[in-house]
């Protein structure tokens, strides 16, 4: 008898495990398998949610983390870690009832945590304390308290109703037991390369050339992704990360270097796909320096450098030359504010009215300090085409009489100067938005100091009262209309020299099957994505 | 010119190969011919405006031998935008009455107070006479804004009216409205002129308005183009219609209501775009009616007056034009297919639909493997909205396997003929496989009524920044479309759903 008994429980447990199984894979027919080796223009300084700043890392950490709410192909919200959620009537409490059935990624030599609410409060604790070091803070400011009610329930209070307020509790939860340091977020906590998540993909190493291996998540609470594997290749030279597609090298590149997208079209083997992250490039400007807080030298730089031309000789024209703060595709952009006309009588005229006169070396000065500035750019943007943007800009200026010295630097040295010693005058950059179109972290005055956006120390008191008025209206069409002067007092002062938008094309491999691309997180829905095959 | 010129010149237009004033104007070039050559290549360049508005400055010093030549590129041109301007009159009804629809459901203090009167303009130019009706009695009911705003409102309930065949009520709203001012008038002239009213000379109308709008200084207004556009297309003053259009920026709205201190909201004519879209289409038929008149080219003069008299209804004259040109010089065959293919479209407008598709089936399989031509017949199925499932399967088929530029009309086709369809996703797909990508936005590289229609199936995936970006390249040449952009810029405003978040690349 008791050996029936053992017989039906190694039964029961082999169904049960069985059913475990097969509940996580997807239902929707398509095979699993299969590696997807995919090209990035550069090496993330950390892989976690809270404390990375770029693009890359977005990246990844949209496949290995949740938020609470996500949002579909049809910009809709729907549930992720909360399985739903209710608003009170003053739409300023907001509860999240959690799913029960995820687990954390499980680290070598442990079993898997369950999420909780626990991980909820300590996510938007640790995000918020005044030593972490995150873009964030500015955008849950609107968060009064948070509170766990049960293990499965928590809830949000808000100072005050905002407009798309669901939106904002995308942000990324992280466990309670992640960080070594549970108070707060830094750089140097071992979690910011090792993260743990619930998300499809589970990081299981970054090899020695910075490769950053994932693996899928068998335990993912919407199913088992199809594909096994996602690598991330770090390419500093667009050409070759093109060359790497071509001889198969990779399957995908994020973001198609302009000049090669003829050649892309023209292969049966590839698809391209445009996606509109909302971006620009620009140069901007050190307040701090007192030849650079005078808004006419701003603006003759602006007027001195020649954006069409650049854009056409080193990107094919492949973009639309901007003037102001936010893209083209965006809501925000103001239609009436026209681009600062390529004029370098008037950028003379200007740097004259500010008081510089012609030294003896050709070069401008005042009060015997020659105008010579020092422009940073970022290594990983040491493409050919950045190269000659940068070149071009040093020469447009030395034909006004300023003197540009070009210093390239590593990714996180080049973050470290800008963003925490703001040891610079210029900066070549270029800011990625989702369709927001929230510029209060780049020029409030408030956004001023260490690994804060408004890396070059801009304060214009009328600027600093509508991004305050934009955030406190629920009225979307007073928020337009905001936004709108936003850009026109911003085109005007200049704390940068607005550049343009770049075409936007991920071009991939016809074998990778159903790919849907988020246009700013890109990779959201990447778990449905599969190989032709499974292979 | 010879008859062999003739059909180099016309291959080469319609091939859109830049070439073809090498082969038009062999020899030293005079300023004449350069005027006309450059109209040739805006057309290949798709810029109408500027293409139609250097011409006609150049044409008063063109020598007598030149004028047809010189009418006939002039045609295309405005064939062309008429065409588009079809298609944006579409998109901007569609995008606008989203709009203006959320605007005027807004309440509280700081909503819109004309939101609604402008929905009712949507829907008057949309055909929903009825709705329009009614929504303007709401408004002029509730105080009807301020004067301008009154006397608008009446002429477009006259015109509501008007439509539902109520004579007598629409002569009283129009007797009632204060047309002093100069867009007032200009629309009253519309809606007589749109009534059929001539004994009210709607064309004297509008030359007093625009007399009255020049001299008071100010410039002239896009609710004036509006109304008197119409007008002066429907009499043939195409000359007039072209001065006026060049004295109105077009990108300005119609009215701005501030709301407080920190909101504004502009609304914009729903009239403009129809009226271009009828003025572009009358001045094409005009002047490739004179070019026909020169017998060298009455074969492609005839070609482009089929499409144009079909563009307008006039389907016995497009038959007429179309038979002709069949039956006259040894054309391409790629024009001839075209015809062709348009002979059954016109057919299946009179009612021969089974005699169409047997034309087009005939066609298709008698030239298997020929994309243009499969393009072509799957755009008309689409602008038809005619189900063509067996052709849409061959032409998905063929689309896959093939490859190169040929193979990007046929993907065109297909989107076209989906987004006929109303199918955005498989429209999507196809227009972007038709879509030069190395140039994604250029309208040098993209014609753009493709634009529009991928814009179109954007907008209804909700991807609007993808067509927010068409728009801003397009306004370069095409101004008018601001109101496109601002209606999808205020649905974008509302749409989208981020947190707000920004990084450094």
């Amino acid at each position: 008898m008791k050996r029936i008994l053992v017989v039906l429980s190694v039964i029961a447990a082999l169904a049960a495990s069985f059913t475990a199984a097969e509940a996580a894979k997807k239902k929707d027919g398509k095979p699993d398998g299969g590696t997807l080796n995919y090209g990035e223009y550069g090496r993330p300084a950390t892989l976690d949610p809270v404390t990375s700043n770029e693009m890359i890392s977005l990246r990844i950490t949209e496949l290995i983390f949740n938020g609470l709410v996500g949002i579909n192909e049809k910009q809709e919200i729907v549930p992720e870690l909360a399985e739903k959620w209710e608003v009170s009537k003053d739409n300023r409490v907001y509860t999240f009832f959690l799913r029960k059935d995820v687990t954390w990624h499980a680290r070598e030599g442990e079993q898997p945590k369950p999420f909780t609410a626990d991980d909820v409060v300590f996510t938007y604790h640790i995000m918020m304390h005044p030593k972490t070091i995150t873009p964030l803070k500015v955008r849950y400011e609107f968060i009064s308290s948070v509170e766990k009610i049960d293990d499965s329930t928590v809830r949000f209070t808000l100072k005050r109703p905002i407009l798309n307020a669901l939106a904002k509790f995308s942000f990324k939860i992280i466990p309670k037991h992640g960080p070594a340091n549970s108070d707060y977020l830094t750089r140097d906590d071992p979690f910011v390369q090792h993260p743990v998540g619930t998300g499809p993909f589970m990081l299981k190493n970054v090899t020695p050339e910075r490769e950053i291996i994932l693996v899928a998540n068998d335990n993912y609470f919407k199913g088992r992704p199809h594909i096994n594997q996602f690598s991330a290749k770090p390419f500093a030279d667009q050409n070759i990360m093109t060359q790497a597609l071509m001889f198969n090298a990779i399957d995908m590149i994020v973001l198609v270097n302009p000049r090669d997208i003829p050649e892309i079209q023209g292969d049966k083997r590839f698809i391209l796909q445009p996606y509109n992250a909302l971006s620009y490039s620009f140069f901007g400007y050190n307040m701090k320096n007192p030849f650079l807080a005078d808004k006419r030298v701003r603006k003759a730089f602006t007027h001195a450098v020649n954006r069409q031309e650049m854009l056409d000789s080193f990107f094919n024209g492949q973009g639309t030359i901007i003037s102001g703060p936010f893209a083209p595709g965006s809501w925000a952009y103001n239609l009436d504010v026209q681009p600062l006309a390529f004029d370098p009588q008037k950028a003379s005229s200007l740097l004259a009215e500010a008081g510089f006169t012609k030294g003896a070396d050709g070069f401008l000065q005042k009060d015997g300090n020659k105008l010579e500035l020092t422009l940073k750019v970022p290594i990983e943007k040491e493409s050919e085409a950045i190269k000659r943007v940068v070149l071009a800009f040093k020469n447009y200026l030395k034909n006004v009489g300023v003197d540009v010295k070009v210093e390239f630097k590593e990714w996180q040295a080049w973050k470290e100067d800008v963003f925490l010693e703001h040891d610079f005058d210029i900066v070549f950059a270029s800011w990625v938005f989702d369709d927001s179109a929230d510029i209060s972290s780049l020029f409030h005055s408030g956004e001023i100091g260490p690994w804060k956006n408004n890396f070059g120390s801009y304060a214009n008191a009328e600027v600093d009262g509508l991004i305050n008025e934009s955030k406190l209206t629920l009225d979307h069409e007073k928020k337009r209309t905001i936004n709108r002067k936003l850009h026109a007092i911003l085109a005007e002062e200049n704390p940068y020299t607005f550049l343009w938008t770049l075409t936007n094309y991920t071009a991939y491999h016809k074998k990778i099957r159903r790919v849907a691309i988020h246009p700013y997180k890109f990779f959201t829905f990447a778990d449905e994505w599969f190989m032709e095959d499974g292979k | 010119m010879r008859n062999a010129q003739v059909e180099k010149l016309f291959t080469r237009i319609g091939a859109g190969a830049v070439l073809l004033s090498l082969i038009l104007f062999a020899g030293p070039l005079h300023a004449a011919d350069d005027a006309v050559q450059k109209a040739i290549k805006a057309v290949e360049k798709h810029r109408y405006e500027e293409g139609a508005r250097d011409l006609r400055q150049a044409m008063q010093a063109l020598e007598q031998s030149k004028q047809s030549q010189a009418q006939l590129a002039l045609g295309m041109l405005y064939l062309r935008n008429a065409e588009l301007h079809r298609e944006l009159a579409q998109a901007s009804l569609a995008v606008s009455a989203d709009h203006l629809k959320r605007l005027s459901a807004e309440r509280g203090g700081s909503r819109s107070r004309i939101a609604g009167f402008y929905l009712a303009l949507v829907n008057l130019e949309s055909g929903k006479g009825d709705v329009a009706s009614a929504q303007l009695e709401k408004f002029l009911a509730d105080g009807g804004g301020d004067a301008r705003l009154k006397a608008r409102a009446k002429i477009a309930s006259g015109a509501a009216a008007a439509r539902a065949g109520k004579q007598e009520q629409a002569k009283a709203a129009w007797a009632d409205a204060d047309t002093a001012e100069p867009d007032a008038k200009a629309l009253l002239a519309a809606a007589f002129s749109r009534g059929g009213m001539t004994d009210r000379n709607p064309a004297a109308l509008c030359d007093e308005a625009v007399m009255a709008a020049k001299r008071s200084g100010k410039p002239l207004t896009t609710t004036l183009a509006a109304g008197c556009l119409e007008v002066y297309a429907s009499t043939g003053a195409v000359d007039k219609g072209a001065d006026l259009l060049a004295r109105t920026d077009l990108r300005m709205p119609a009215y701005r209501e501030s709301i407080g201190k920190s909101k504004v909201l502009s609304f914009y004519d729903p009239q403009l775009l129809p009226a271009l879209a009828d003025f572009y289409l009358r001045a094409a038929v005009s002047s490739l009616e004179k070019a026909a008149g020169d017998a060298s080219l009455r074969g492609i003069a005839n070609y482009y007056l089929g499409e144009a008299y079909a563009l307008s209804g006039s389907l016995d004259k497009a038959a007429g034009a179309t038979a002709q040109f069949l039956s006259s010089a040894q054309m391409p065959p790629q024009y001839k297919n075209r015809a062709l293919v348009r002979q059954g479209a016109i057919q299946y407008q009179k009612g021969k639909q089974t005699e169409a598709i047997g034309v087009w089936d005939e066609l298709s399989r008698g030239q298997q493997g020929n994309p243009e031509l499969l393009a072509d017949i799957l755009d008309t199925c689409g602008r038809l909205r005619i189900d063509c499932p067996r052709l849409a399967q061959t032409g998905a088929t063929s689309a896959e396997s093939g490859d190169g530029k040929r193979f990007m009309v046929l993907n065109a086709g297909l989107g076209r003929y989906y987004a006929g369809k109303k199918d955005n996703a498989k429209a999507l797909a196809y227009l972007e496989a038709g879509r030069d990508k190395g140039n994604k936005n250029k309208i040098e590289a993209n014609d753009p009524l493709l634009l529009v229609q991928l814009a179109e199936a954007y907008y209804r995936t909700k991807k609007f920044s993808e067509a927010l970006e068409i728009y801003f390249e397009m306004s370069k040449q095409f101004p008018q479309v601001r109101q496109i952009q601002e209606a999808l810029q205020g649905i974008y405003s509302v749409e989208h759903k981020s947190a707000g978040d920004v990084k450094i690349n």
